[in-house]
């Protein structure tokens, strides 16, 4: 079946665009469960979740939002200025497959084009606790029905390889930068609050859940949560879609199915090793931190090595 | 005239169904009904884009749940009319292209030609496959007070519409489910696989699976929805002009993540003047460097062919009944609205008589002149036209004024009679198909003329209904003939 290498572009993006607001979208979640979780005397600030979209930001906190829960939200959720937030996310996925209906199953399209609608309308009143359980719910939701019926429905060719890719690549990434997140948010900690050992675990539940997991974590490290054991799974553990090995392994196997891989498996190749050369020594915050900058700019060669070698070379 | 309703009000047999329900429902129901097909509009995505301050904006398709009914009988005739024109206009384009014999035979005055600027003498002595340059085409009708149909314009370029009509009809047979049952409704979603048969076979020879692409000027464009539509409904490439190369062997490819395809027929929906930089417009970034070059070559079809618009000038318009005459030798099936020529005598003649009742057109679009509407115009003015006729005769038009149809529209204030007209697409290749019925639209201010979506339109689903007009309370069989003393054809038809 013929891609033309514009339309694989579109795809491409399109599922990383849908794939990051799914990924953001359970994030906030997990850390919102958190807030609720923990013990009132103590502010949580939300400042370290801006990581997630890898910009250090300075946020300016308001009197009445000492926390910055509001306006940490309004940046992450309905800020259209912002290119990673779940507005602009979508936004982007709904231009870019907009232009691949013919290529697309209909029902793709929809649930796309549904949430796009959705969100334009919801978005800003979802910032507020009130009703924003249920928007980010609904947009992982959306997210997942778009899969189902792509899986259900989409004959397995370039097109459909193309949006896989997109998503893996994404979701490799953001597994990588709710580390990231975690590590930021556990120095916080370390520096404010006592009773740490206890809170520490019940941030790592936050952590684990942020990436749906925490239940696939406790059923093969039995026991309480330790951090060494939960980095190691969401890095390394292949068998969990989520990790970023797992990823790793399903771009490889994606790749090897399109025409003329070679580069892009080289830096495939390079970004595994990358990974495996990643020393955790007791998890300790900023060496963790340190470690998935790098396997973020791993991952980014792959990116590139994906359009130099099926959008870029031809246009 | 309303096309639902009889003067006195009541429903004309073919809309009994549809005005009978309406009533069953009252408004209140049938505004529900209303926002669910817009609901519908808005989740599917169906849109059109409009440039407005600046910016395009991607907006609903504006759709009115009320059907226009066209009686099976008459819409035969309409196609078989439809279809002569376009075969006629067709060879007329071919000729001009190359012989020339309606000039030389002194038909067609050859210093209109000239004047036209759709006309691209670059393209003469080419002769695509059939003889057909204007394969898609999209002719706009309106009903006048005496129920006769008319052609009011033909879209032999780029016409647009066609993905609504399909789409309307998906909103429409899941808004009024109860009707489509009941009555014998013609489909309307073979028009899709007819274009894609026709594409195919304008195939270069030997060519057995063409690749074809639907080429479109990119996601700002208006009708941007349809070519995707198109694309997708036919499994065609959906291509923008940077997409596309032509080597030095002439032929056209497309860039593939597995380097350069073959393309063997695009349907194009740029305009003639942006396609290649090479032949027309040097500063277009939309169309493809070479891609005449390959058309004249024979590597690959272009549909419609380029310089196709010729005829569908303005001034080509009021010779198209002695068009259809000198190449066929039949008389026109569906009218042209009657348009006096002055520059020959005896039209001019009958212009200046009756000019108190006749609309003046400058028949050159590069005129710069004004319309003038006759029964709206002062002493002087009529007299200041007259003078400008006999000046200047072949610098003129004129047509009697027209009062289009209506249909029972929901707006705001109910169910009223808004204005309509209609566009049917017709493909022309080998042999001819004509869209059952087309694209209805209506004008959704009271007393207003102006259908165009993009200046408050609205559109409406087209039924051509067949056989006896079976109400929603009492359905007959589909396959009984009429009733005695129902009419078997509605009472405007059939002047001729």
């Amino acid at each position: 079946m013929v891609l033309l290498a514009r339309t694989a572009d579109r795809l491409y993006w399109g599922a990383r665009y849908v794939e990051r607001a799914e990924d953001t979208a359970r994030i906030i979640r997990a850390f919102n469960e958190l807030v609720v979780d923990y013990p009132s005397d103590e502010l949580l600030r939300w400042e370290p979740l801006v990581a997630i979209h890898g910009s250090v930001t300075e946020i300016d906190l308001e009197d009445d939002d000492p926390a910055g829960e509001l306006t940490v939200l309004r940046l992450l959720i309905a800020d259209r200025e912002n290119p990673s937030s779940i507005t602009s996310s979508v936004t982007a996925a709904r231009a870019n497959l907009r232009t691949t209906r013919e290529v697309l199953p209909r029902e793709a399209w929809q649930a796309v084009n549904q949430l796009a609608q959705y969100v334009d309308t919801t978005a800003p009143a979802a910032v507020e606790r009130q009703l924003r359980d249920r928007f980010l719910l609904r947009v992982v939701e959306v997210s997942r029905r778009l899969d189902g019926v792509l899986e259900s429905t989409m004959t397995r060719a370039n097109p459909y390889r193309m949006l896989r890719l997109g998503r893996l690549v994404e979701r490799a990434d953001m597994t990588t930068r709710v580390l990231g997140v975690a590590a930021a948010s556990i120095l916080y900690v370390e520096r404010t609050a006592t009773g740490e050992r206890i809170n520490e675990e019940v941030r790592w539940m936050s952590v684990l859940r942020s990436v749906s997991a925490l239940q696939m974590y406790q059923r093969r490290v039995r026991g309480p949560i330790d951090p060494i054991s939960a980095v190691r799974f969401l890095l390394e553990y292949s068998a969990f879609p989520r990790s970023v090995q797992g990823c790793f392994d399903e771009i490889r196997s994606v790749l090897v199915q399109l025409p003329s891989p070679q580069s892009v498996l080289a830096a495939l190749d390079e970004a595994e090793a990358t990974l495996r050369a990643v020393d955790l020594d007791g998890a300790e915050p900023v060496r963790l931190d340190r470690a998935m900058d790098r396997v973020q700019t791993a991952i980014a060669a792959v990116d590139e090595a994906i359009n130099d070698r099926y959008v870029g070379s031809l246009l | 005239m309303d096309e639902l309703l009889d003067p006195s009000g009541a429903p004309r047999p073919l809309a009994n169904a549809v005005m009978e329900l309406i009533a069953r429902l009252g408004e209140g129901e049938l505004r529900e009904r209303q926002e669910l097909a817009e609901l519908d509009i808005r989740t599917m995505g169906i849109t059109f884009t409009v440039y407005s301050d600046g910016q395009n904006i991607d907006r609903s398709w504006p759709f009115d749940i009320i059907p226009r009914v066209i009686e099976g009988a008459e819409w035969d005739r309409i196609s078989l009319g439809l279809q002569q024109r376009l075969v006629a206009l067709n060879r007329f384009i071919d000729d001009l292209y190359n012989d020339q014999r309606i000039i030389a035979d002194g038909v067609f005055p050859g210093d209109l030609l000239d004047a036209s600027v759709n006309y691209r003498p670059q393209l003469r002595g080419t002769s695509p496959k059939y003889g057909v340059w204007a394969h898609i085409s999209g002719s706009d009708l309106v009903r006048d007070d005496d129920g006769q149909m008319y052609v009011l314009e033909d879209n032999l370029r780029v016409p647009s519409g066609v993905s609504y009509v399909i789409e309307n009809r998906g909103v429409a047979k899941r808004a009024f489910a109860e009707l489509f049952a009941r009555q014998r409704i013609r489909p309307v979603d073979g028009y899709t696989d007819e274009l894609n048969r026709l594409l195919t076979s304008l195939a270069p020879d030997g060519c057995d699976d063409p690749q074809i692409a639907v080429l479109t000027p990119g996601i700002f464009n208006s009708a941007y929805f349809e070519h995707s539509f198109l694309a997708e409904r036919m499994g065609a490439e959906l291509v923008e002009g940077a997409d596309l190369v032509v080597d030095d062997d002439d032929c056209v490819y497309m860039k593939t993540i597995e380097g350069l395809e073959r393309v063997d027929v695009i349907y194009r929906r740029i305009d003639d003047l942006f396609l290649d930089p090479e032949v027309f417009r040097e500063d277009s970034m939309l169309g493809v460097p070479g891609l005449i070059r390959a058309w004249r070559a024979g590597k690959v079809a272009l549909a419609n062919a380029p310089g196709a618009g010729v005829a569908d000038d303005k001034v080509v318009y009021a010779w198209v009944p002695d068009i259809i005459r000198y190449y066929l030798d039949e008389e026109p099936i569906v009218p042209n609205v009657p348009t006096y020529r002055t520059m020959y005598e005896d039209e001019r003649r009958h212009v200046i008589e009756n000019i108190g009742d006749l609309v003046v057109k400058p028949a050159n679009e590069s005129g710069g002149y004004g319309i003038l509407i006759g029964n709206r115009a002062t002493k002087d003015e009529l007299d200041d036209a007259i003078r400008a006729i006999e000046a200047d005769p072949r610098n003129w038009v004129a047509q009697p004024i027209l009062s289009l149809s209506t249909v029972p529209t929901l707006v705001d204030e109910g169910v009223e009679p808004r204005h309509v007209d209609l566009r049917p697409f017709i493909l022309t290749g080998e042999h001819s198909y004509v869209t059952p019925g087309g694209l209805t639209r209506v004008a959704l201010p009271k007393d207003s003329l102006i259908v165009n979506s993009s200046q408050g339109g609205g559109s409406k689903d087209t039924w051509i209904v067949d056989g006896s007009y079976g109400s929603t309370y009492d359905p007959s069989p589909p396959d009984t003939p009429h009733r005695p003393g129902e009419p078997t054809q509605t009472q405007w038809q059939d002047e001729s």
